[in-house]
């Protein structure tokens, strides 16, 4: 009798550490949090790694060494490919970045391609997310992004001018404090397929203003007013020269 | 106090066989003869029958693991998976299939290095392959993608064929599918060529 309590005693324990285990795996990653079409669901509300990075110290050189992951896709420049299939990164506002990243891997925004990248086992915790933020804020931008057909840019500078400009700015400058993204001169391609995910509610960490603001748009305003965000210039001390190779990475 | 003791007893068994899951290793060796999964993937799991089947041993077990659902559940319909290994798998539990996969799994590691002269390579490396699949298809870097080192020409193409054109899209294809517009057919072919050879 009083071996089989100490077998079971054993036997419980060790399931116990089994359990404990198979605890401990997800507490490492963020906590998913309200998403659009959710009750409640609030804009930029989701706060978790997106506060604490926003408040960290970045350290440029970790933020380079982070990259590195990032690279791969996006090119040692942040450059992204111009057909619009990995968007370009360089010169995009810290906490833009900080708040699609902390969202991405907290499956906020789904992003299967982008997501066993961004975890923290890949990447590092908060610091890391302020520390990548602030390197490719630095980066100098794609001289020749992927533009659109060049058809209608009266049009889309028109459509522009009446719905994008309060929240994007009148250059598609974005807005760092308000977690808008700089537009100018982003992948025509990149610019339309996350468009159409807003549009459709597929991208879930959406703005709904945005998603209200543009249900209207037919397809071909839609690729007008693209068009002509892909064609406005950065900024000259921001852009790099053309055929630029990021020093860091050679 | 007998029925206390029988109750312990039978605890102790149903603690026993969660305890024992390495053991299970021996009843994935027995249950991939059992099932016939050696007709097709060969006795040593890595010398398919023919060209167009994949090698088993040393594959990721989650991956496999999966792929065995998927397949099961009729999620992943592509190529031979509805008519040959469907049928296969109705009479394959979810326990037997975790033997099954820790049994493959163990006959790993997957490594080896490829020839870095080949032109399938440098495609391999800038078309972002690398990225998940790790240097020379050696090191995926989550338990659920799976190692390409010297696995099947034929199989790699298919593959990743059907799921370029969405022909696969179970699972965790839609991490890969939306990069896939950037290699063509004989870019395809250059890189199944260069990951089959890593030995």
């Amino acid at each position: 009798m009083k071996t089989i309590f100490k077998a079971m005693a054993v036997a419980l324990v060790a399931t116990a550490a089994l359990s404990t285990a198979a605890i401990a795996g997800p507490k490492d990653k963020p906590a998913q949090g309200k998403l659009l079409g959710d009750k409640d669901y609030q804009w930029n509300a989701n706060g978790g790694e997106k506060d604490e990075a926003e408040h960290l110290k970045p350290d440029l050189k970790n933020g380079r060494d982070v990259y590195e992951v990032c690279a791969a896709c996006h090119l040692p420049e942040g450059w992204g490919q111009t057909d619009g299939t990995f968007p370009q990164l360089a010169g995009q506002h810290p906490k833009v970045i900080i708040k699609q990243l902390a969202d991405i891997r907290a499956l906020n925004r789904d992003n299967p391609t982008m997501y066993p990248f961004a975890l923290p086992d890949q990447i590092g915790g908060p610091q890391s997310i302020a520390d990548v933020a602030a390197y490719i804020q630095k980066l100098k931008m794609n001289p020749e992004p992927g533009v659109g057909p060049g058809t209608d840019l009266e049009h889309g500078k028109k459509l522009y001018q009446d719905n994008c400009v309060r929240c994007h700015g009148q250059h598609g400058e974005g807005d760092n404090e308000k977690y808008y993204p700089r537009l100018e001169g982003q992948h025509y391609n990149y610019l339309m397929r996350q468009y159409q995910w807003i549009k459709e509610g597929k991208r879930r960490n959406a703005n709904p203003d945005m998603v209200k603001q543009i249900q209207g748009f037919t397809d071909k305003d839609t690729s007008a007013v693209l068009d002509y965000v892909s064609r406005i210039k950065p900024p000259a001390d921001k852009i790099g020269p053309k055929g630029w190779e990021n020093p860091d990475f050679q | 106090m007998i029925v206390n003791k029988s109750r312990a007893l039978a605890a102790l068994v149903v603690l026993g066989g969660i305890a024992a899951t390495p053991a299970l290793a021996a009843d994935g060796k027995a249950l991939f003869t059992d099932k016939g999964c050696t007709a097709c993937h060969g006795e040593d799991a890595k010398t398919p029958l023919e060209a167009g089947y994949p090698k088993l041993a040393g594959q990721n077990a989650t991956y496999m693991v999966n792929q065995m659902k998927d397949i099961k559940a009729g999620k992943r319909a592509n190529g031979l998976s509805p008519d040959t290994m469907k049928p296969i798998l109705e009479e394959v539990s979810e326990e037997e299939m975790q033997a099954l996969a820790d049994y493959l799994a163990s006959l790993g590691p997957i490594a080896g290095k490829g020839d870095s002269a080949h032109p399938g390579k440098k495609l391999y490396m800038t078309k972002t392959c690398i990225a998940c699949h790790g240097k020379d298809g050696t090191k995926p870097i989550m338990k659920t993608y799976p190692f390409l080192a010297g696995q099947d020409k034929d199989y790699l193409i298919r593959q990743a064929t059907d799921i370029k054109t969405s022909t696969r899209n179970h699972g965790l294809t839609n991490s890969m599918q939306p990069v896939m517009h950037l290699v063509t057919d004989e870019e395809l072919a250059q890189i199944a060529d260069f990951l089959a050879n890593v030995k």
